[in-house]
């Protein structure tokens, strides 16, 4: 009974240091440093068969979209500072402006915008996953479609 | 000299032999040379003889024979399966290992749903939450269409070219836009 | 022969091994189980329940303790049990304990017994009633079987110094009510 009461103990005095150390960084959550904002620009197609070996780690989340082929066109990664922005390069004229917002319950809020020339075409405020990645898709480019993978790991 | 006060609090001690050779010998100098203290020690000495003799004469008339008998009987009883379950069950439930039990659950808990603090994203992959969530939405006028790919947990936002979409034909819209 | 030596042989399946040790300690473990219990009826079968489930745990003995401090371990055990199960009057109590009191001087029948005597026992029985179980157990152990606060914190799980405070306070509560007796 004794060793049992101090297995218990030592098991309690465990679990509440975890909690008192996850509710210290709590709702007012222990912030990064800054955001790594990886975006991934496809080209998917019609006109052939090809499927890139270099999206080889991304052909689940592409298949849904029912295209016959995906061409890796570019590969951008930057760290973002919070509330900062950062611009990419996406062809076709356009760009992606992205800007970290907080990070809470493991997701990063990235607000995003994407411009063709100086003119928005879509703004948009998305949560993922701490490491997760969401697909912009749809502004035509050369015969096919672009998509943008849109990756953030806080740091 | 050992006072008064610390002798009555080491009496009872004194007299259950739990004092070492020195403080036993400071306390009985004390109480041999103190009719206050001796007064305590004799009470506490009378109170506990008593009790013995009150329990002790109840205890001689539990005969051997019959005690036995009845235990035995328990012994060679079959016992129903819950019985023992009870038994069991009743063990685990009492109350001071509930009281210990139960914390240490509660706390174990709300450890494990806090594990997340230290290892981020040590949920399974694909799990309900992996979904990005929307907050918010402007296509400047264009369609655009919100998609969760459930397989891969994978949020789609999908642009269409401009509003001149809605005049597509069939096949047209199939292939601007994605298959699901 | 030692109780360790009784009690492997009951683990070897000699029952009569156990007669002898339930020969030994029935009037002792009796004698507690009244002290906390206060019912006669009740304290005798708990008695009986004290050895059959020492009987049945025989084999998970390894002699880490002592036997006795073993037995009235299981013992307070059920008999903390049975108090929660079984909440009497507090008028029983002084019934039952009456009757404790009387069979005892019919079996003494001295006209000259101590009226003085007499009236102790009645409010000393009274007194201990009114102790938690807890400091009940410790004053009852220490009294009838002159056990050592490391025995005794071994049987009720707690550590010596509980047990030597629980005393000092039960003791001090003893006197402040039978000091018109004493």
């Amino acid at each position: 009974m004794k060793r049992l009461k101090k297995l218990l103990s030592l098991v309690l005095l465990f679990s509440l240091a975890s909690v008192a150390a996850a509710a210290s960084g709590g709702a007012a959550e222990k912030t990064p440093q800054s955001v790594q904002v990886r975006i991934r620009t496809i080209l998917a197609g019609n006109k052939s068969d090809e499927f890139d070996a270099k999206l080889k780690d991304m052909e689940a989340q592409l298949k849904p979209l029912k295209y016959r082929s995906y061409r890796s066109l570019k590969d951008d990664g930057q760290s973002v500072p919070w509330q900062g922005t950062r611009t990419f390069e996406i062809p076709g004229g356009r760009s992606l402006t992205v800007a970290p917002q907080e990070f809470q319950n493991n997701r990063v809020a990235l607000k995003v915008r994407l411009t063709e020339g100086e003119k928005p075409v879509l703004d948009t405020t998305v949560r993922i996953t701490n490491k997760g990645s969401f697909i912009l898709g749809g502004p035509p480019h050369e015969g096919g479609t672009l998509v943008l993978s849109i990756s953030a790991a806080a740091q | 000299m050992t006072s008064c006060e610390n002798t009555r609090e080491s009496i009872g001690r004194w007299l259950d032999g739990e004092l070492s050779a020195a403080e036993s010998e400071a306390v009985r100098g004390h109480v041999s040379a103190c009719a206050v203290c001796d007064e305590t020690r004799r009470q506490l000495e009378k109170i506990g003889a008593t009790l013995k003799s009150v329990l002790a004469t109840e205890a001689a008339r539990v005969e051997l024979t019959p005690f036995w008998r009845e235990v035995q009987s328990r012994i060679n009883r079959k016992r129903a399966w819950y019985e023992d379950l009870l038994d069991w069950s009743r063990g685990l439930l009492a109350a001071p290992r509930v009281a210990w039990a139960v914390p240490t659950v509660i706390a174990l808990l709300l450890g494990l749903f806090s594990l997340d603090s230290y290892w981020p994203g040590w949920r399974i992959r694909g799990s309900r939450n992996s979904f990005a969530a929307v907050d918010s939405i402007d296509a400047h006028g264009r369609s655009v269409a919100l998609l969760r790919e459930n397989e891969t947990k994978t949020t789609v936002i999908w642009l269409y070219e401009d509003q001149e979409g809605e005049n597509e034909t069939a096949e047209e819209a199939s292939k601007s836009g994605p298959a699901f | 022969m030692t109780d360790w030596e009784l009690v492997q042989k009951c683990q070897a399946g000699e029952t009569s091994a156990f007669q002898e040790l339930v020969s030994r300690y029935h009037q002792k473990v009796y004698m507690v189980i009244l002290g906390l219990l206060r019912h006669r009826e009740d304290a005798l079968e708990v008695a009986q329940e004290t050895f059959f489930r020492a009987y049945r745990k025989i084999n998970s003995f390894q002699g880490g303790s002592s036997f006795y401090t073993w037995i009235y371990r299981i013992a307070v055990n059920i008999s903390i049990d049975a108090q929660r199960r079984h909440k009497r009057n507090p008028l029983d109590f002084r019934e039952s304990m009456d009757g404790v009191l009387e069979a005892q001087d019919e079996v003494v029948r001295d006209p000259f017994s101590d009226v003085h005597d007499r009236e102790l026992r009645e409010n000393l029985v009274k007194a201990i009633n009114e102790l938690t179980p807890e400091h009940k157990a410790v004053i009852v152990l220490r009294t009838i079987e002159g056990l050592s606060y490391k025995d005794i914190g071994e049987i009720l799980g707690c550590s010596e110094g509980t047990v030597m405070s629980r005393l000092h306070y039960a003791r001090k509560k003893l006197q402040d009510k039978l000091s018109d007796f004493l």
